[in-house]
C-alpha cells in the first residue's frame, strides 16, 4: 500500500484514551494497519537510583514503580532481598504479608475495572469500582498507616500487628464487595453496550500470547494457567486453597471476566486468611533482639526499625525473585558486591511485558477500538518505563 | 474599526472592580484540569473525582481538550521527555490558565532527586500551588483547590493581567 493512502495518527500523551505514552496507529480508514506504542514517557531511572540507596531505603522506591499495586512490588523486592540475607520471615509475619498483598490485588483491579469502564463510555463503572476500591484502601491503611504506598514488608518480617478490630471490618468490607460484584455483572460486565464493545475485540490466541511472553491475567484470559502463585509458591500460598482464573475466548471481554474471577479468589483468600492466622512475632528473633525494648514493641505491636537496617550488608551474591504482581508476573533481580548498596539491580516488570500485546492485539482493528482494548489490558505506564 | 473599539471598550469594562471580581467569582468555581497524566501521582488524583472525596463539588471537573481546560495538574513527576509535552499542552490552554504541582517530585524531585531523567516543574511552568506528599491524600488535593479559589478570588496570582 502506498504513503498516500495510509495515515499515521498520534494519540497522547494528553489524551483521555492514552495514558502516560503516545500511541502511534498507522490507519488505513478506520483500521489499524499498523500499532506503535511510544513509551519512556515516565522512565525516571529507579534502577539507577537503586544503585545509589541502601537497601532499606530502595523498599519505597520499587513501590513508586506501580502505586496501584504497591504491596506485590514491595514484597518481591523484599523476597529477593532476604534470598541475598538468608533470613525467613516468622509465618504470622508471611500470612500479614498475602494478606496486605490479596487487599491490594482487589484493589489494583478495581482500579483497572473503572479505567477501562471510563474509557469504554461507562462512566458508572468508573465511579462505582472507585467508590468501592476506598473501603479496601481504608483495610489496608489500618493495617499499614497508608493509603497506597505501604512499606509495610521489611527484610525479616513487617512492619505492624493486625489492628484489634480489623477482621470484623474486613469480613464487612468482602461481604459488601461480593454484593457489589452481582450489581456490576448487570450494570456493566454484561450490559449490551460492554458486549458490544468488548466480545471478539482485540483477541490475542493462546499460541501468540505464549510466544510473544505476555504474562497475568491477560495470559490466563489467553486459556493458559500460568501463575506464579500455583507454579513456584511463596510464602503462605501453597497453604491457601484457591484457582487460577482462566477463560479461553482471549478478548477484551474474557480479561475483564479474569480480573472479576480473581478478585472473587482473594476475596475467598482473605477469608482464608483472617480464619487461620497464626498468633507469634512478626519479625524475625534475628531482628527483634535489636529492637530497643522488646516489651515495649510487644505491646504497641509495631516496629520501629533497628538501626541494623540502615546498614544491611548481605553477602556476596545474587538473588532472585517471583511474585504474581497484580497485573501479572514480576520479577526482581539483585546483586550484591557486599557493600551496603546493591551493584545491580533489575525488575522485569508485567506492565513491560504485556506491553507488545498492544501491536498484537490492534492489529486489523478499528480505531474505536484502540481505548477498549488499552483499558481491558490495564497497563500502567510507570510500571512499565520504571 | 468598529470591532477595534468594541474590545478595547470590553476591556476597559473586564478591568472595572464589580466586573473583574465576578469574573474572578466565576473563574474560581470553574477550574478544569486537563487530561494530562505525568506519572503515579495520577492513581491518586482520580481517587480525589471519584465518590468518597468528589472534587466536582468544588466546580473541579476534568476534561479532555486542551481548548477548554485551564488548569494543568502536574501529577508527580516529568520526566524530560514528559517535559516538552507539558510545555506544548499549557501552551495550548486559554488564559486564565494555572498550574498546580503534585507530589514531592514535582516540588523538586522527591524520592528521585537525582534521577538523570527529571526535571523541576517549576524549571519549565509557571507553578500556582504545590501539594507536598508521596503521593498526597486525595484531602491535601481538595485542601489545594480550595486555596487556588481564595488565591483567584483575592487576585495573588502570578499572571498579573487578570
Amino acid at each position: 500500500m502506498s504513503e498516500e493512502q495510509t495515515l499515521e495518527l498520534l494519540i497522547g500523551p494528553q489524551h483521555p484514551g492514552s495514558g502516560h505514552m503516545r500511541l502511534v496507529a498507522e490507519m488505513d480508514g478506520d483500521v489499524i494497519l499498523n500499532f506503535e506504542p511510544n513509551i519512556g514517557y515516565v522512565h525516571r531511572a529507579v534502577e539507577k537510583i537503586a544503585e545509589t540507596k541502601t537497601y532499606v531505603q530502595i523498599i519505597p522506591l520499587v513501590e513508586r514503580t506501580s502505586l496501584p499495586d504497591t504491596a506485590n512490588h514491595n514484597l518481591g523486592y523484599v523476597l529477593a532481598l532476604e534470598r541475598l540475607l538468608g533470613i525467613d520471615a516468622p509465618l504470622r509475619a508471611q500470612y500479614l504479608r498475602i494478606l496486605l498483598a490479596e487487599i491490594n490485588r482487589i484493589h489494583s483491579h478495581l482500579y483497572g475495572m473503572g479505567i477501562h469502564g471510563n474509557m469504554i463510555g461507562s462512566t458508572t463503572m468508573l465511579m462505582w469500582a472507585f467508590g468501592d476500591r476506598e473501603p479496601f484502601i481504608e483495610l489496608a491503611q489500618r493495617l499499614t498507616g497508608a493509603r497506597l504506598s505501604y512499606s509495610y514488608i521489611i527484610p525479616g518480617g513487617v512492619r505492624r500487628d493486625l489492628p484489634q478490630d480489623f477482621r470484623n471490618d474486613a469480613l464487612k468490607a468482602l461481604s459488601y464487595m461480593e454484593r457489589r460484584l452481582k450489581d456490576y455483572d448487570r450494570i456493566f460486565v454484561h450490559n449490551p453496550v460492554t458486549l458490544a464493545r468488548l466480545k471478539g475485540v482485540g483477541v490475542i490466541n493462546r499460541i501468540d500470547a505464549a510466544r510473544i511472553g505476555v504474562v497475568g491475567p491477560n495470559l490466563r484470559a489467553s486459556g493458559i494457567a500460568y501463575d506464579v502463585r500455583k507454579i513456584e509458591p511463596y510464602c503462605i500460598y501453597p497453604d491457601l486453597d484457591f484457582e487460577v482464573v482462566v477463560r479461553d475466548e482471549g478478548d477484551a471481554h474474557a480479561r475483564l471476566l479474569v480480573r472479576i474471577g480473581e478478585i472473587e479468589q482473594s476475596i475467598s483468600m482473605i477469608r482464608q486468611i483472617l480464619g487461620k492466622i497464626p498468633d507469634g512475632s512478626i519479625l524475625a528473633d534475628r531482628y527483634l533482639d535489636l529492637v530497643p525494648s522488646r516489651t515495649r514493641f510487644e505491646k504497641r505491636s509495631s516496629v520501629k526499625f533497628p538501626a541494623l537496617f540502615s546498614g544491611l550488608k548481605p553477602s556476596k551474591g545474587e538473588a532472585v525473585s517471583r511474585v504474581e504482581a497484580s497485573r501479572g508476573e514480576l520479577f526482581h533481580y539483585l546483586v550484591s558486591d557486599g557493600s551496603t548498596h546493591p551493584y545491580r539491580f533489575r525488575i522485569v516488570t508485567p506492565s513491560f511485558k504485556n506491553l507488545i500485546a498492544f501491536k498484537h492485539a490492534l492489529l486489523g482493528q478499528k480505531l474505536a477500538d484502540i481505548p477498549a482494548v488499552y483499558g481491558s489490558l490495564d497497563y500502567f505506564p510507570p510500571e512499565a518505563d520504571r | 474599526m468598529f470591532d477595534a473599539v468594541i474590545r478595547r471598550l470590553s476591556r476597559a469594562l473586564a478591568r472595572q472592580k464589580i466586573l473583574s471580581s465576578l469574573k474572578d467569582w466565576g473563574t474560581s468555581f470553574s477550574l478544569w484540569p486537563v487530561h494530562f497524566t505525568t506519572a503515579c501521582c495520577g492513581s491518586e488524583f482520580a481517587a480525589s473525582f471519584c465518590p468518597r472525596y468528589d472534587a466536582e463539588r468544588y466546580g473541579f471537573l476534568p476534561f479532555v481538550g486542551t481548548r477548554q481546560c485551564n488548569v494543568l495538574f502536574i501529577e508527580g513527576t516529568v520526566t524530560k521527555k514528559m517535559a516538552e509535552a507539558a510545555k506544548i499542552v499549557y501552551e495550548q490552554m486559554p488564559e486564565p490558565k494555572f498550574v498546580f504541582a503534585m507530589g514531592a517530585c514535582a516540588i523538586d524531585g522527591g524520592i528521585f532527586w537525582n534521577s538523570y531523567n527529571i526535571v523541576r516543574p517549576h524549571e519549565i511552568l509557571p507553578v500556582d500551588v504545590y501539594i507536598p506528599g508521596c503521593p498526597p491524600r486525595p484531602e491535601a488535593i481538595l485542601k489545594s483547590l480550595t486555596m487556588e479559589q481564595e488565591k483567584i478570588r483575592k487576585k495573588v496570582t502570578p499572571h498579573p493581567e487578570n
